[in-house]
């Protein structure tokens, strides 16, 4: 059951940049390299194939939208978020409790939570485009250089305030 | 208990790294898009939770068993508050298999709720299994951070050699006192008919033998043979040891002779034991089930011990050692020590049997199959069989059992001799 919906997932994440170009070669390639890499991945259970194949699918996605250069289509972006985080949960849960009994209500309960974490993401994305919006008719003067840097700035910032955020005191159990 | 993140962690990081790098690179916004929902998980996966309250019980369906007898452990997991995922693992210790279920299981619970966990465990050899407690280990929301506890609950089962179903039992050349089940050519009390002598006072009229008294005229009476038991005492060579572990000379002797006290046992002899080893220890001759479970604790701890001090038999004392008892040795014959100490039993009178127990196959097992490793043991068997004839010589009887097949086939080679009628005692 559980391989069955690793496999779905799978096959979302490697649809969504083929539907964007699905005739260019090199996204039909990286399509094909992520699904066979995450398919090794789902059989084997392993956490770093799949999040190769989810890098891999990523890059087929930034390629997709270079060459076909689309307008912005963020529902695809969210859901591909989203399909990303729900694989690797799904994939790191099930290598965990592979050959172990599990209670009556355990993967119901870990899918329910996947799934608010996941609605939580969209609804956070969907807030973030419509503040968005106002900010883009702000900067629309600004030159490119200067948002390019902001922007490469902030993405090393987020990045490396989640690892400060996970790794940092105060990893104690926040309960006890 | 203390959160740890993990290696989530690292791949949702991948995938918001190259979602950022690939949106600056091609300056698509909707890559940056793709980061929002993994950003919003590992913040998420930082949300608090309550702290965890639970009570947890390990329950043990017995204490002892028989080697290849199941144990079923039973776990019981109560939350006093919720417990969103919770994982136990019971670690196996080497030689212990499972039979059923599993020894790792997760579990989500609603406060108040008790769930009950249960796995069957193998032991393949006599040992002590010593099941050291759970580990649990708790997990935050989508497996992005863990804590992990060892609740301490050291339990220990006793796994006994089996004895395994016996027919040929060497027969002991003396009887005892007791009543058992050997026929003794003294005459008295018992079921076995023997002689027909002249009727004298002071016999039951039960005892005439109708059928001699028509015939010769005057009354005859049957007598009957007594039936006895005998003392048997189990030698065991703990000196040396060759095999994996678990499966040695001493493991397979150790069967053997768990085997032959319930035979022996069973017939209501009295059964002893000496381990003749570094550090020699000994059961004293006993009859009845107790005794038998006494007998496979000894065996149980039976162990090779390595010292420097020579200990001969003569430290044994007459009443461990009977001089009437049918000895039964089990052992490699690899040690000089234990042959010298067999050969003198035997000429010193005992009623000893040895039963050579071949290390061959348990060298084989422990051993990597090569064509050179069956030389070898092709030559160690040559060897062994000049070995055993030298022995045979110098007065030792000998058995060999190489330790794979039942010990009844071994047994069954034993000559007439050993299927004798018993002398009286």
């Amino acid at each position: 059951m559980m391989r069955l919906a690793a496999v779905a997932l799978l096959l979302v994440l490697v649809a969504l940049p083929l539907s964007v170009r699905p005739s260019a070669p090199p996204v039909a390639w990286l399509a094909a390299a992520a699904l066979a890499v995450g398919g090794v991945g789902v059989i084997a259970w392993s956490v770093p194939l799949v999040t190769a194949a989810g890098s891999l699918a990523l890059i087929a996605y930034a390629l997709a939208l270079v060459v076909a250069g689309p307008a912005a289509d963020p529902p695809a972006a969210i859901a591909l978020g989203a399909t990303l985080v729900l694989l690797l949960a799904l994939v790191h849960f099930a290598g965990r409790a592979r050959g172990a009994a599990l209670g009556p209500s355990v993967v119901a309960a870990q899918a329910r939570q996947w799934l608010a974490v996941a609605g939580l993401g969209a609804v956070v994305a969907v807030v973030l485009i419509g503040a968005a919006a106002p900010l883009a008719g702000a900067l629309r003067s600004a030159a490119l250089p200067v948002v390019v840097t902001i922007a490469a700035v902030g993405a090393l910032v987020t990045v490396a305030g989640v690892i400060a955020l996970i790794t940092g005191p105060g990893s104690r159990d926040p309960g006890a | 208990m203390t959160w740890r993140p993990t290696a989530l962690n690292l791949s949702l990081l991948t995938v918001v790294g190259w979602a950022l790098f690939l949106s600056v690179l091609t300056g698509r916004t909707e890559l940056a898009v793709v980061a929002v929902p993994p950003v919003v998980a590992l913040v998420a996966g930082r949300r608090a939770a309550p702290a965890p309250v639970w009570r947890i019980q390990r329950e043990l369906s017995t204490t002892r068993v028989l080697e290849d007898e199941r144990v079923t452990v039973t776990v019981t997991l109560r939350a006093e508050g919720p417990l969103a995922l919770v994982e136990l693992l019971e670690p196996l210790p080497p030689r212990v298999r499972l039979a059923r279920g599993s020894n790792h299981a997760f579990f989500t619970l609603r406060a108040g709720r008790e769930i009950r966990w249960t796995f069957d465990l193998r032991a393949a050899g006599r040992q002590h299994l010593r099941l050291g407690g759970l580990h649990l280990r708790r997990w935050g929301p989508l497996g992005l951070a863990a804590a992990e506890t060892h609740e301490r609950a050291p339990a220990v089962v006793a796994v006994y050699p089996r004895p395994a179903p016996i027919r040929y039992l060497p027969r002991p050349r003396r009887t005892q006192t007791s009543v058992g089940n050997y026929v003794s050519p003294a005459q008295g009390e018992g079921i076995e008919p023997g002689d027909i002598r002249p009727f004298a006072p002071g016999d039951q009229v039960r005892h005439v033998n109708w059928r001699a008294t028509l015939k010769l005229g005057t009354l005859h009476v049957t007598q009957h043979h007594r039936e006895r038991n005998a003392d048997v005492v189990l030698l065991l060579d703990t000196l040396t040891e060759v095999g994996r572990d678990g499966d040695t000379v001493v493991d397979v002797a150790a069967r053997g002779a768990a085997t032959l006290a319930a035979a022996y046992l069973a017939r209501k002899d009295r059964v002893g034991l000496i381990e003749y080893g570094g550090q020699p220890r000994w059961v004293r001759p006993g009859a009845g089930r107790s005794h038998l479970e006494r007998v496979l604790d000894a065996l149980l701890s039976a162990s090779v011990v390595f010292t420097y001090v020579n200990r001969d038999l003569d430290l044994v004392p007459p009443r461990i050692l009977p001089p009437q008892a049918l000895v039964v040795a089990l052992s490699p014959l690899l040690d000089r020590r234990f042959v010298r100490v067999a050969t003198d039993l035997a000429a010193r009178g005992f009623d000893l049997l040895v039963i050579a127990v071949s290390p061959i196959p348990a060298a084989r097992a422990a051993a990597r199959r090569s064509p050179v490793a069956d030389v070898a043991a092709r030559l160690w068997a040559l060897e062994r069989r000049v070995e055993l004839d030298e022995y045979r010589r110098r007065g030792l009887t000998i058995v060999e059992w190489d330790g794979v097949g039942p010990l009844d086939a071994a047994l069954a080679a034993l000559g007439p001799r050993w299927r004798r009628r018993v002398l009286a005692g």
